[in-house]
């Protein structure tokens, strides 16, 4: 549920009326003035029709400069970001050789884990040396290491599962997984605001896929009777399986999944379920162990449990823990798992230190404080942002906070005025958000200090006047409060 | 003013063309659109209120045809081409017909042409453009027309 008010709304439509109709009248122009142009296609097809890319060519590009910044540091606390110029409009990039040392507030590092750690690091070093950084083969062949089958336990056994395989690739992990899970004939139920590699992977599946509305475990049961009801499209007969998808914590929104009315629904009508838990593994939870641990669901309830190490373990890479006998399936039919390169040595030996560091085996309490320092920095940072009158996404205990831009135009504005002053935020507009619906979303990590988040806060109020994004001011309490310490002298 | 606040929760849409027009505030801004092109034809060519009204109603049935019911596919290529046969008017509310959402959208030229005519004096050059323009539109946005290609006319690519 967004609020927003109703003349932003307006504004926003017409916003993006405007530039839709700039847009085709210089499509329009452009392809009067190609007439004249020789096109020594000589009989092929053109590569893409006109209208395919319109979006890129006319709106992306325009403000190419807040997306794809290149980096010169690890993603820590703080970032070094490269300056670019652009001498036409935007079309093409330049970078320069100067750097720009900025607060990050745009990576995915939610423990930490993503600067050289005390730890992690000398033992990565180590694996790297003995292992060196690839292991040039696919998992089959020639490609598990030690250290491969050592992290398949550790993840089984850190996320409460009987089994667990590997996959050099986050991404990869989704959209080679689901077809080799369900195919023709099956029927994959996922969320309406299920990330772009869940959405490939089933349409890659060749099953029929519908969509429910995001979190609503009512409209989930509704969907469920009706398709089981129907069955398949045109013979009715019943479907193969049934697997319903939903993530742990929703990037776009900073959100949490309903798992317990979800998971209660999909029992009731027996439908497998296939939990991805890309951004809360880690990050969420008592002792790190997900958004299963925190709405207290037993994980013997899941089938599938899919992760990601890019997030929180600072190393890159994908999992899926299941049951014993799923996961010898998977090693049977799975084409990532035959025909991919296996994950980097150096990058299994980051994710098994890590996880040592959350559950303490290292020694040291560093793995709780992490997890109670990211819970205090997120909460304190959305509750000072609520308090400033910006609209900002997200459940409590999240460390993901969207603000919400809605117009386009405030998109670069809000980016570059960060940028300025030294705040690199990740912005994100239509069509990985709703139209309407455009962002500026804020990651918040364990390595922010106190002093980093407040001189954050300070740059996001300043720019938040300027672009004019707090659209809820609170009512200022200062008066009252002054009041009754006038009447109390 | 006093600020009014609507909610929104994300449409269960997969189609990012025609998802944007389920959130609240769209009809109001086509409707605002029109009286302003109104306004801005009025001030532009300093004609009377008749023609004005006859040039919003041309242009709206031409722009409105050209994206509506001409151009087919979706402006992004993730969609792979699934869109590729049907036009907008034919994509929206997922092919489902008679929603609220089409109704208001075959009322509108309905309205324009009403408008036009009354303020014109049912003259003639102006009526027979009108009526024309309604027509094509309001035939357009049958139910019965969903998916056809009359002669075979913007059937290929």
């Amino acid at each position: 549920m967004v609020r927003l008010p109703y003349l932003t709304a307006l504004t926003t439509l017409f916003s993006y009326g405007l530039l839709f109709a700039f847009g085709q009248m210089r499509d329009f122009f452009r392809k009067i003035l190609d007439l004249w142009k020789s096109k020594n296609l000589q009989g092929y097809a053109p590569i893409c029709l006109g209208l395919e890319d319109f979006y890129t060519r006319r709106l992306y590009l325009r403000i190419q400069d807040c997306f794809n910044r290149p980096i010169a540091s690890a993603p820590d606390a703080w970032i070094d970001v490269v300056e670019r110029y652009s001498k036409d409009s935007n079309k093409t990039l330049h970078r320069t050789s100067k750097i720009n040392k900025c607060l990050n507030l745009g990576s995915y590092n939610y423990l930490g884990f993503a600067a050289a750690d005390e730890y992690c690091t000398p033992r990565v070093i180590e694996s790297l040396k003995q292992y060196s950084p690839s292991t040039c083969s696919a998992r089959v062949d020639g490609g598990t290491t030690k250290l491969h089958a050592e992290l398949e336990e550790v993840v089984a056994r850190f996320v409460r599962k009987p089994a667990a395989i590997l996959f050099g690739m986050g991404y990869a992990t989704n959209s080679a997984i689901i077809p080799a899970l369900i195919g023709k004939g099956g029927l994959i139920i996922s969320d309406s605001l299920n990330h772009n590699s869940i959405v490939n992977g089933a349409r890659g599946s060749g099953a029929t896929v519908r969509v429910f509305q995001h979190n609503s475990a009512a409209h989930l049961e509704e969907v469920l009777r009706e398709q089981i009801a129907e069955g398949q499209p045109r013979t009715h007969r019943p479907w193969k399986k049934i697997i319903v998808i939903i993530e742990g914590i929703y990037s776009m929104e900073g959100e949490l999944c309903k798992l317990p009315e979800i998971i209660a629904v999909c029992k009731k009508y027996k439908a497998y379920t296939y939990l991805d838990e890309a951004h809360s593994i880690g990050a969420i939870g008592k002792s790190g162990r997900g958004v299963c641990e925190l709405l207290g669901v037993d994980t013997a309830d899941m089938d599938i449990m899919m992760g990601t190490f890019t997030k929180s373990f600072g190393s890159c890479g994908g999992y899926i823990a299941a049951s014993k006998e799923i996961i010898q399936h998977l090693k049977n039919t799975c084409p990532a798992h035959f025909y991919a390169t296996s994950m980097s040595p150096p990058a299994a030996q980051q994710v098994i230190s890590a996880i040592k560091v959350v559950l303490g085996e290292d020694g040291s309490n560093r793995g709780a404080q992490k997890l109670a320092q990211i819970r205090d920095n997120s909460n304190f940072f959305r509750s000072e942002l609520h308090k400033m009158g910006f609209e900002v996404l997200g459940d409590k205990d999240s460390p993901v906070m969207p603000i919400m831009l809605y117009n386009p135009a405030k998109i670069p504005a809000f980016s570059r005025e960060c940028l300025r002053r030294n705040l690199a935020v990740v912005t994100v507009a239509f069509p990985a958000t709703p139209l309407l619906l455009a962002r500026a979303r804020i990651c918040i990590s364990a390595s922010h200090t106190r002093e980093d988040m407040i001189k954050a806060l300070e740059v996001i109020s300043k720019v938040g006047d300027l672009v004019g994004i707090k659209y809820f001011p609170v009512e200022p309490q200062k008066h009252l409060t002054d009041k009754i310490q006038k009447k109390l002298e | 003013m006093a600020k009014l606040y609507v909610e929104t929760t994300p449409p269960p849409d997969l189609n990012k063309n025609t998802e944007w027009f389920m959130y609240p505030g769209v009809w109001t801004t086509y409707i605002l659109i029109l009286f302003f092109m109104w306004l801005l034809v009025l001030s532009v060519f300093g004609c009377t209120a008749g023609i004005a009204w006859t040039t919003v109603n041309l242009v709206h049935f031409a722009i409105t045809y050209q994206f509506f019911h001409w151009r087919k596919g979706t402006p992004f290529a993730e969609d792979q081409g699934i869109y590729n046969n049907l036009t907008w008017w034919e994509q929206i509310d997922n092919g489902k017909q008679l929603t609220r959402n089409r109704k208001f959208l075959t009322v509108v030229p309905v309205v324009l042409y009403l408008i036009a005519s009354h303020t014109t004096d049912y003259q003639q050059p102006m009526l027979f453009l009108n009526t024309l323009a309604v027509i094509i539109l309001v035939v357009a946005k049958f139910p019965n027309m969903h998916k056809v290609r009359i002669f075979g006319i913007n059937a290929g690519r």
